[in-house]
This record gives structure tokens, C-alpha cells and sequence, in this order.
């Protein structure tokens, strides 16, 4: 059985704006972070996976799917989508119910699982309530609970962190990670890049409707050669450390702390640097911290899309 | 597929029902009963006035009858006695050589009311005011049931509310909703189709019922027995029928041009036209309207009223019409056209609010 | 506290005069509806009927060139104030359509989008905000309506020769008079309904509704009441009324005149009433 979401050659065009252009992709469960300024093409992407726009070129098939059969797909997927719009005059509960009658079950299943979604959600107290009276951080959570209610193997979350305190978004980051190890695909897509950072297994960044870099964060930034990785180093004997770095090849710059503290060290190689801050350790040189400066989702974002996004 | 279809229709039928923005419908459906029942209690009030001034001052109808133009007063009053009210107008009628004296004299014999116009004591012109009967209004009803409830209530209210099933959706951002449930476009359509048809036709059947309730209301209950066992029940259900028809036909219409058009009011105002000028369009294109259909089926012929706006007069199709069952034959025929072309169309439906 | 560097200045250039401020609005939304395929369509259709005129008071003029075309003459409408005021009543229904299809886009999407405080918060009254409205929906109007109106007469004028001119100058007026009018109801109308419905459909639908279902609805009163008030409630044949006067030709209804003025006068007080109700400033609890 398929168990990836994949784009093969996907173009979308609106009239003569661009949405994406020649997308292949193979998502594999886990989660997913779409990673983009605005305008980038992450709704688009996640619309044409529900088959809510259709690629003007290319194929989209989730689970080997083709969104043209939403009798099937919407079995499999779940997608709180970024608009902040409900049906009228319905409470939390008539709308997770009603819905869920739609996919065919039962008054009594629907009942259920309407009830153990909101309840996911921390939403039980507010679920009698109607919906036009919820907060912005309510309303996300009464769409994550449709999302998720009728238990899809994809889960589709536009910006489903907006909003949300910090109580809940802890809540929320946990109830994405225990669905991503159930093996489901959970795919995000954010603007608040250390939240990306804490919770994909991988990410996609886009620029103008194209992917610039797709897979794990470090593989990511291991790619991006023009901009050597930064480390900051805290030891007891930092200027003897800068002059062993500095006989490396792939060390381009050792910097020295004004406090004396430490160094930070920039290199074209990181596997290579770590081994050798391995040998000095091992050989007697005093390290008390090593922290990788821009080997995450910000330092990518910046070097990959920063530049072209302002 | 069948308890997909059921679940759009309970979501549908609630949102149309209950909707504020949608209390417009009703009024269109039951103003004209309302009406209907002001007329009722008038024609009701004003019989009971008869009633009394002719025991106050008798008179035989057929004395009445005999009153011919150029009688004068005085013979006027031997024969039909002193009347229930006299007004006179000193002066009130012009005429070749000057100002003449008018006075209207008023006779009733308890159902019809008689005003003798009389010009310098001699009978100009009598104006008799019958009591309603049932014949006449239900030629009236007939007249108003085509020219403004058909093709104005009917139509304007199957706009609102067939329009909306799509496009409102689109306009409300809450569309995708149902593009995320498993269900097939068509089903979709289907569900939604149902449950305006159901709305629509639930409404103006009922705001048909009580015209005819509130119009044979202030009647005899002898002559509305007579009426029923004549042609009476047969014409009831020929009225609701039709309703039910133009709300099928006019429905499908405009849940299509909700499907395609971003602005429906458009295409509407173009069907509204196209609708007006039946009259003067050939037969083949006379056929391509659902009104052409409807019209024959109503039961009673309707003719333009001189109390009719010119609008209305234009609105009036004299197509020869066709037999009942082609009538609903080809009016289902059109329907279905419809439908599937809207199938069609919601198959390849996007989600794209930005543009709206 | 913490003072910083003051670097913000206010606005010192020159000023639109506080007169002509409300032709902002105008200025913006005409080259907004200019955009419009339909509308440029829409407008071009409605000069038809006045270019058929102009034909026809032409032809009429040049009866050599009918009687070559083998046209009987004898069989041609004058070129009276009946003929004027059916033209009025063309054009007039004319621009009902056009006010359903521009009118809603005026009011509707700034109440919807939530944007009349971003007018508001300016020097900008909401007198000025009406007024910008109204003068962009007359304008389109008067395209439509007198403007091509006076051109018929100033080309029958023209043909006709000085003495009809100075014997029918009071048609040229009524033209004006009776579709500015008009047009002025209208856009009020369509103001006022789109004022109060926030979807652009929707109001552009309300317009056709007022104007269509209100002329069925007044037709059915006459008919069930036995009565004329009922045409009353058509605001078309009200207008019409009052043109018959205008333009001293027999009324085609039982309306009296002085009622039709009312019933006009009414409805457009209730439209002003809904528009300033629904633009001026008031606090929402919800």
C-alpha cells in the first residue's frame, strides 16, 4: 500500500499568477512543516492534496489517491483549512456532528466521535456553545477537531498553531506528535519558524512557487554551502582551541569571545568539525558547551528564502 | 449515498429555514395571503354594512334592475324609495353651456351596491358594485397567480434561495466544508438541490394554500361546497402543483447560475427577461423557458387586467399551450438539462474565495 | 519614562479643498467599474436606443430618403413630447438594470470588508461619503438617461428649426428635470439597499427585487383590493406618472398625480433614513 503524499511535476496556475510550479514531492508520514513567505504556494499545495484546487499540470495522489475521487480521499484526509469561517447559527458540537453525518456513519458513531474530537482539543466545556461566540484560539480548535474526528491517516493543518496560547499550543504540538507516531502524516505548514523547528520530522520551504529545499532540517542546512555553519564553543582555553581549528581546512573563521568565554567557529563541513571537536576533547582541550548557531529552520529560511523575501 | 444526500438536506434545510437573511422569501411567499385576508375581512365588513342598510331601507334587487338611465328622481324614488345615502354636488358637472347640479343616490339590496349618478334630476349612468363571488376571484387569483406570484414571488424567492446553496457558501467561506466530506460532487449537488427544492417548494406551497384559504374565506360555505365539487379540488391542486413545477424548474436555474457565475444576479436579471419576453419570442425558443410550461398548466386562463402595469401586460405569453403532460414532460426535460450540466460544473468546482 | 526622538511629523503639503474632498471617492471607484467588460458592454447597449432616435428624427427630417426606400411616411410616429417621454421610459428602465449592476459594489463591499471606519478616521465626513457615492452612480445615470436625452432633442432641435425649439424648449426641460429625477431616486434606492446587505449580491438582487417584485406586488393589491393605490408601490409607474405631467400627455393609470409625487417623495425619504441610520457612528455590543 502507498503510505507517501506525492506531487509529480505539479503546476498550479491562477489565470496568469503563479501558485506553484513543477513541484515533485514524496512526503513520508511524520510531520511535515510547508515552510514559506507569504505567497510562497503552501495553501495551494495543501489545497490541491484535498482536492480543493486542481493542478493546471503534474498529478497529486495522496496514499495513491487521486483528489478527483473525494468519496475516497476524504476518508483518508482531515484539513483544518486558514479560513476563519463556519456555517451560521451552529454550536461547536452540531458542527463536528454534522459533518461527521456527512461522511455517512451513524447518528450514534457521530455522536461519539464528536465527542472524543472535541475532547482531543480540550473544547468539552465549549462545545454546547455556539460557535460565532468562540475566541480565534477556539475557533482553530473546533477545526482541528473536525479535522482530526473522523480519524484520517493525513492530517492537513493551514497555520493551525495561529492564535492558540501557550498552554494549548503545547497541547496541540503533543496531539500532532502522537498522531505523526501513529505513523500518520501530520503536515503543517507554519510562519513561526522555532515552532517548526521544535516539531517537524522534515520540512518543505518554498519562494514563489517553487521548492527550494525539502527533507530534515540539518540535511537541509548541511546543503547550503555558501553559508558555513556557525558554532559557538564555550571552553576553558579558547585561544589554544581557535589556533588547533584554524589548521583545518574547512574551518573558515575562528572568532575569539571579547569576554574570553569562548569562540565561535564557522565551517564549510559540519560532520567533519564535529569529529575533530571529538579528537581535541578526547586530547585534552576543556569543552564546556558546543551550540550550533544556524542549524535550524530560521537560519535555513533565512539563507534559502530571507534574501528573496524582502 | 442516500444518508449523505439526508445530511446535506438537514444542514440546508436549517440553514434556509431559520436563516435571518432569508425572511425576505417568506414575505414574498405570504404577502399576497395576507392581502387575500385584508380583502376577506373588508369584503366581510362591508357586506355586513349592506346587509344592514338594506333592512334599514328596503329594497327589491330586481327594482333595482329596473332603473333605467334618463328616469328622474322623483320616479326614481316611487319605484326603489328613499335611498341610504344621497350626496350632492352643486354645480359638480360640467357641460357644454356651463356647471350642472350632480347628486348620487345610493340604493343597496343587501349583497350588490347601486349608485345612481344623477346629472340636473335625471339618471346619467349607474354604477353597480356587486358582492364578490367566487367565479370572479378566481379569475383574479389566477391573474395574480401568474403574473406576480409565478414569475415574481416564485422566481425572486427561488433566487435567494437556490443561489445561495452554492455561491452563498462561496461568499460565507465555508464551502470547503463540504468539498471535504466523502461524497461525490453530484451528491453534493444533489443534497443541496433537494433541500432548496424542499424549502422553496414547502414555502410557496404553503403562502398558495393560504391565498386560497384567505380567498374563498369571507365566501358562503354553501358556495365554496359548490365550488369544491365543481372544479374547485381539481384546480387546488393544479395551483400547487404549478407551484411545486416553478420551484423544480426555476431551482435548477439558479442553482446553476449560482455554480457558474460569480455575480448570479446577472444571469438572474437575463432570465427575468428572458422570461418577460416569451410573448414575442418564436415557438422553438418559447420552449426554452420555464414559464411557457407553467402557464399551461395553470387551470384558468389568466388576461391582462387594465389594473395591470404595462409590465405586467408585457409579461403576458400568448403561447398556444401545450398538453399537461408535455407541459411537465418538457419542463422536467429542461430540469434534468439543467441538472446534469450543474453536475457537471460542480465536478470541476474550486475553492478560490479570494476572488469573491 | 522613556522619551525617544520625536521623528514623527504630521502631513504639511496642500490640502484637496474641504468643497471637492468627496470627489475622492468618485475619482477611485469610477476607474474601479471602468474595469468592468460588462459594464463598458452594458453601457454601450444603452446608447442604442437614443442612436435609433437620432436615426429615426433623422429619417423623419428627410422624408425624400424614406419615400426612396418605398417607407410609408404617413405611418411615422411625430416628434412630440409623446415621443420624448417614451424615450425617458426606455432609457429609465434602462438604468434600473444599470444601477442593480453597479450600485451594490458602491456601499456593500466597504461594509462587508469592514471599511467605513478607514474613511471615517479621516478628515472625511459621512456627509462627503454619501455624497461621493451618490455623485459617481448619478453620473453613471445621467450617461445613460438625460444626457442622451438632450443630445435627440438638440438634433431634432437642430433639424426642426428655431421655432419648434422655442415652442417645445419646455421638453428639453422636462427631459432633465424628470430622469435626473429619477436617477437621483435610484441611486439613493441602491445606496440605501446595499447599505443594509452586506453581500454584493445580494443587494444588487434587493434593487431588482424593489423594482420588479414591487411593481408585481403593487399590481396584485390593485388587483385582489380593487383599487389603484396599489400601484403605488411600483416605483416605475410612479415615475411615469409624474413624466405624464412632465411631459402634459394623457396618464396611462388611474394614479393621481399629486399621490405619485408622494408616494416618490416617500420612498426616497425612507431611503435617505436607511443610509444615514446604517453610516452613522454607533457602538456594537455583541
Amino acid at each position: 500500500m502507498n503510505t507517501t503524499v506525492t506531487f509529480d511535476n505539479v503546476s498550479r496556475f491562477y489565470g496568469e499568477v503563479l501558485g506553484v510550479n513543477r513541484v515533485t514531492l514524496s512526503i513520508p508520514p511524520g510531520i511535515t512543516s510547508l515552510v514559506g513567505p507569504n505567497g510562497s504556494g503552501k495553501t495551494t499545495l495543501m489545497n490541491m492534496m484535498a482536492g480543493l484546487v486542481r493542478p493546471t499540470r503534474g498529478e497529486v495522489r495522496v496514499l495513491g489517491i487521486s483528489p478527483n475521487e473525494p468519496q475516497r480521499l476524504c476518508h483518508m484526509i482531515g484539513y483544518a483549512t486558514q479560513f476563519d469561517s463556519f456555517p451560521r447559527g451552529l454550536t461547536g458540537q452540531e458542527f463536528i456532528y454534522s459533518f461527521l453525518r456527512l461522511f455517512g456513519y451513524s447518528h450514534d458513531r457521530c455522536v461519539k466521535q464528536a465527542e472524543t474530537a472535541i475532547a482531543r482539543v480540550r473544547m468539552t466545556g465549549a462545545a454546547a456553545r455556539k460557535i460565532a461566540g468562540y475566541s480565534k484560539g477556539m475557533r482553530q480548535r473546533i477545526k482541528l477537531a473536525l479535522a482530526i474526528a473522523h480519524d484520517p491517516r493525513v492530517l492537513i493543518l493551514d497555520e493551525p498553531l495561529n492564535g492558540l496560547d501557550p498552554l494549548v499550543r503545547n497541547e496541540t504540538i503533543a496531539l500532532f506528535r502522537e498522531m505523526a507516531h501513529e505513523g500518520r502524516h501530520v503536515i503543517v505548514s507554519s510562519h513561526v519558524l522555532h515552532e517548526v523547528d521544535q516539531i517537524s520530522d522534515q520540512v518543505i520551504l518554498l519562494s514563489n512557487g517553487y521548492v527550494v529545499a525539502e527533507g530534515q532540517i540539518h540535511d537541509v542546512r548541511g546543503e547550503i554551502k555558501d553559508h558555513p555553519m556557525q558554532v559557538w564553543i564555550r571552553c576553558a582555553q579558547p585561544s589554544v582551541l581557535a589556533s588547533k581549528l584554524f589548521e583545518m581546512d574547512h574551518v573558515v573563521e575562528a572568532r575569539l569571545a571579547q569576554d574570553g568565554a569562548g569562540v565561535l567557529v564557522k565551517t564549510r563541513d559540519a560532520d567533519r568539525f564535529y569529529r575533530t571537536l571529538n579528537d581535541l576533547a578526547v586530547n585534552g582541550i576543556e569543552l564546556e558547551g558546543v551550540t550550533p548557531l544556524d542549524d535550524n529552520v530560521n537560519s535555513v529560511y533565512e539563507y534559502l528564502i530571507g534574501g528573496e523575501s524582502r | 449515498m442516500m444518508a449523505q444526500i439526508a445530511s446535506v438536506m438537514r444542514l440546508e434545510l436549517k440553514k434556509t429555514f431559520f436563516s435571518r437573511r432569508g425572511l425576505w422569501v417568506y414575505v414574498l411567499a405570504f404577502a399576497p395571503a395576507l392581502i387575500y385576508l385584508i380583502h376577506a375581512v373588508d369584503v366581510t365588513r362591508d357586506h355586513e354594512h349592506r346587509q344592514a342598510l338594506a333592512a334599514a331601507h328596503p329594497v327589491a334587487t330586481e327594482t333595482l334592475h329596473s332603473i333605467k338611465e334618463g328616469m328622474t328622481t322623483d320616479e326614481v324614488v316611487a319605484a326603489a324609495g328613499e335611498p341610504y345615502a344621497v350626496k350632492t354636488f352643486p354645480g359638480g358637472r360640467r357641460r357644454a353651456g356651463g356647471f350642472r347640479d350632480l347628486a348620487i343616490y345610493q340604493y343597496t339590496d343587501g349583497d350588490s351596491d347601486f349608485a345612481l349618478v344623477l346629472v340636473e334630476g335625471k339618471v346619467e349612468r349607474i354604477n353597480e358594485q356587486d358582492r364578490c363571488n367566487l367565479k370572479k376571484d378566481s379569475a383574479i387569483f389566477a391573474t395574480v397567480f401568474q403574473f406576480f406570484y409565478l414569475r415574481l414571488a416564485v422566481f425572486f424567492g427561488c433566487v435567494g434561495i437556490f443561489m445561495n446553496l452554492f455561491r452563498g457558501e462561496m461568499l460565507d467561506k465555508s464551502l470547503h466544508f463540504y468539498l471535504l466530506a466523502p461524497m461525490r460532487r453530484e451528491v453534493l449537488l444533489a443534497g443541496k438541490y433537494l433541500a432548496g427544492l424542499v424549502a422553496a417548494a414547502t414555502i410557496f406551497v404553503t403562502g398558495t394554500a393560504l391565498q386560497l384559504a384567505a380567498l374563498s374565506w369571507h365566501f358562503e360555505p354553501g358556495a365554496v361546497s359548490e365550488y369544491l365539487r365543481g372544479p374547485g379540488w381539481g384546480q387546488i391542486a393544479a395551483y400547487l402543483g404549478v407551484t411545486v413545477l416553478a420551484c423544480i424548474g426555476y431551482g435548477s436555474i439558479f442553482l446553476l447560475a449560482g455554480l457558474v457565475f460569480r455575480n448570479p444576479i446577472i444571469p438572474a436579471a437575463g432570465v427575468l427577461l428572458w422570461e418577460s419576453i416569451n410573448l414575442f419570442l418564436p415557438a422553438s425558443l418559447k420552449k426554452i423557458s420555464i414559464i411557457f410550461y407553467l402557464q399551461a398548466l395553470c387551470p384558468v386562463v389568466a388576461s391582462p387586467d387594465r389594473g395591470l402595469s404595462l409590465l405586467q401586460r408585457l409579461l403576458i405569453s400568448s403561447a398556444e399551450p401545450p398538453q399537461a403532460w408535455v407541459a411537465m414532460l418538457g419542463l422536467m426535460v429542461v430540469t434534468l438539462a439543467v441538472l446534469v450540466f450543474a453536475g457537471r460544473r460542480a465536478r470541476r468546482l474550486e475553492i478560490n474565495y479570494g476572488t469573491e | 519614562m522613556a522619551v525617544y526622538k520625536r521623528t514623527y511629523k504630521a502631513y504639511a503639503g496642500a490640502q484637496t479643498p474641504r468643497w471637492s474632498r468627496f470627489l475622492v471617492l468618485p475619482r477611485s471607484s469610477y476607474s474601479r467599474l471602468m474595469q468592468s467588460k460588462f459594464l463598458v458592454i452594458y453601457l454601450m447597449a444603452c446608447f442604442f436606443f437614443p442612436l435609433l432616435c437620432a436615426t429615426f428624427i433623422y429619417l423623419s427630417h428627410n422624408l425624400s430618403v424614406l419615400e426612396s426606400l418605398n417607407i410609408p411616411v404617413g405611418r411615422l410616429f411625430q416628434i412630440d413630447n409623446k415621443f420624448f417621454e417614451f424615450f425617458c421610459g426606455f432609457q429609465g428602465a434602462m438604468a434600473c438594470l444599470l444601477t442593480a449592476f453597479i450600485g451594490p459594489g458602491l456601499v456593500s463591499p466597504d461594509l462587508s470588508n469592514g471599511a467605513l471606519p478607514l474613511y471615517f478616521y479621516r478628515p472625511f465626513s459621512r456627509t462627503e461619503y454619501i455624497g461621493g457615492k451618490l455623485t459617481l452612480l448619478i453620473y453613471f445615470l445621467s450617461l445613460v438617461t438625460w444626457f442622451p436625452g438632450l443630445i435627440v432633442f438638440g438634433i431634432q432641435a437642430e433639424l426642426a428649426g428655431w421655432q419648434w425649439t422655442r415652442d417645445n424648449a419646455w421638453i428639453a426641460a422636462s427631459i432633465f428635470v424628470g430622469l435626473f429625477i429619477w436617477d437621483v431616486f435610484l441611486a439613493l434606492m441602491a445606496l440605501a439597499l446595499s447599505a443594509w446587505v452586506k453581500w454584493r449580491i445580494a443587494a444588487g438582487g434587493l434593487i431588482l427585487g424593489v423594482l420588479f417584485a414591487g411593481a408585481g406586488f403593487g399590481a396584485a393589491v390593485n388587483a385582489i383590493v380593487r383599487t389603484n393605490y396599489g400601484s403605488l408601490l411600483d416605483l416605475r409607474q410612479v415615475i411615469a406618472v409624474i413624466w405624464s405631467q412632465m411631459f402634459r400627455n394623457e396618464q396611462s393609470t388611474n394614479v393621481p398625480v399629486p399621490q405619485a409625487w408622494i408616494a416618490l417623495a416617500i420612498a426616497s425619504a425612507i431611503c435617505l433614513w436607511l443610509l444615514t441610520r446604517r453610516v452613522k457612528a454607533f457602538e456594537v455590543v455583541k
